[in-house]
């Protein structure tokens, strides 16, 4: 299952503010019309337009840009700041909407793969941001910080989720991690690069929890379930 | 084993390449195995200017990322190269000042120095376009990415080990035949 179908499926049903980067728009517009080959580009193409584009503008193609202006799409020019990504641009739009709430979270895709630099700068972004709750989402898997000052539980839904998973502590070494209901569970353990790291573990049970010294990234396997592809006309 | 068909395990055995079942080996990962085998054989003990170069490690499931990145830090004195279509990736280790040659028609401009691991309080370079002088860089503060090689030399030293990593180009090149 392609992640652009779970996006458009159930992420876009949910959502309260759909946004992308320039680059992101030319593939919405370029992508999505192929998950629906009995449909009307257009029609699809309006369906799950963005609310807002904001980034460079150096990526996006003149006819997408035009066709979102034209039904309503915000589009937000940041081409004058040079010194933050196109995630980082998205995200502190997101922090100063006014539909930004504590319960609030953000599901980023694309941000993972590519050049190594990039995907480390959007990595960052969640080590930046420790108090705003970021998913980046791959077709593999996904990846969510978990902030030193509390201890977590993660609950998985196993139709979507898994089994494979790993706790890397990407910027600072862990002197104590514990989990409990992992495959390979840690206990008190120390992880570093260099040394041992929690990778090709499993989720054994249903809520995993994990506590450390350190911050960590948590990551977990998207499964590939071939949902079906129905069209819900209004 | 777990992985390859049974076509094409018979085929590579029929033209002579040896096969080493370690499927009882399951702490290590499969670049963790190559790099085990290639350590202990007698061809890296003959050059020391050996240097290895490792495709596929790199995108797909995160945590196996993060372990192949880690087999660079665990084995830092052998000079590991990760490849993807998008960049390199090696290992700069903390022992040493660097000196990187770019070789501008297959690699960059774009560029980063990531402190993965550890945190560094000291970062200088030479040859980018944004130098890092005696610079901290850290996640969760200034980590260096969509940087430019500006020279043909890079410099690197730091109180850390850091990954460095390089676009690779799309040259174009032709496929040639070179029948014997």
């Amino acid at each position: 299952m392609n992640l652009f179908f779970f996006i458009t499926h159930i992420l876009c049903r949910t959502a309260k503010l759909r946004l992308c980067a320039d680059g992101g728009a030319n593939r919405i517009y370029d992508e999505l019309p192929l998950f629906f080959p009995h449909e009307d580009p257009f029609v699809i193409r309006n369906r799950y337009k963005p609310d807002v584009i904001k980034g460079d503008m150096d990526s996006i193609r003149r006819d997408v840009l035009d066709f979102y202006v034209y039904w309503g799409t915000k589009v937000i020019d940041e081409s004058h700041d040079q010194d933050t990504t196109d995630l980082d641009k998205c995200i502190s739009y997101i922090r100063h909407s006014t539909l930004n709430q504590e319960s609030s979270r953000i599901l980023a895709t694309g941000a993972l793969g590519g050049r190594f630099d990039h995907e480390a700068g959007n990595l960052n972004v969640l080590y930046r941001y420790p108090d705003t709750r970021i998913v980046l989402l791959s077709d593999d898997c996904l990846i969510q910080l978990l902030p030193k000052t509390h201890r977590h539980e993660i609950h998985i839904h196993s139709s979507l989720q898994g089994p494979h998973c790993g706790l890397i502590p990407i910027g600072t070494p862990s002197a104590n991690t514990t989990t409990s209901g992992l495959k390979w569970d840690l206990s008190n353990t120390e992880m570093r690069f260099g040394g041992l790291i929690s990778t090709s573990n499993l989720v054994k049970e249903e809520i995993i929890t994990v506590e450390s010294d350190s911050d960590l990234l948590w990551t977990i396997s998207i499964k590939k379930t071939g949902l079906p592809v129905q069209d819900h006309k209004p | 084993m777990d992985s390859i068909r049974r076509d094409v395990l018979d085929f590579y055995i029929n033209l002579g390449t040896k096969v080493i079942d370690e499927s009882h080996d399951q702490d290590t990962t499969d670049l963790d195995k190559c790099i085990l085998y290639i350590r202990h054989s007698t061809l890296n003990q003959e050059t020391s200017g050996l240097q290895i170069l490792a495709t596929g490690a790199l995108g797909g499931r995160f945590d196996h990322e993060a372990g192949n990145l880690n087999v660079l830090y665990r084995y830092p004195d052998t000079r590991i190269v990760l490849l993807s279509d998008d960049c390199l990736i090696q290992l700069l280790p903390k022992t040493h000042r660097h000196e990187i040659h770019i070789q501008s028609s297959l690699e960059g401009p774009h560029c980063g120095l990531i402190p993965i691991g550890t945190p560094s309080a000291k970062t200088t370079t030479s040859g980018l376009q944004w130098d890092l002088s005696n610079t901290e860089m850290r996640f969760g503060g200034l980590i260096s990415t969509s940087n430019l090689v500006k020279e043909e030399k890079i410099t690197v030293e730091s109180d850390s080990d850091l990954l460095w990593t390089i676009s690779i180009k799309k040259t174009g090149l032709s496929i040639q035949d070179h029948t014997p």
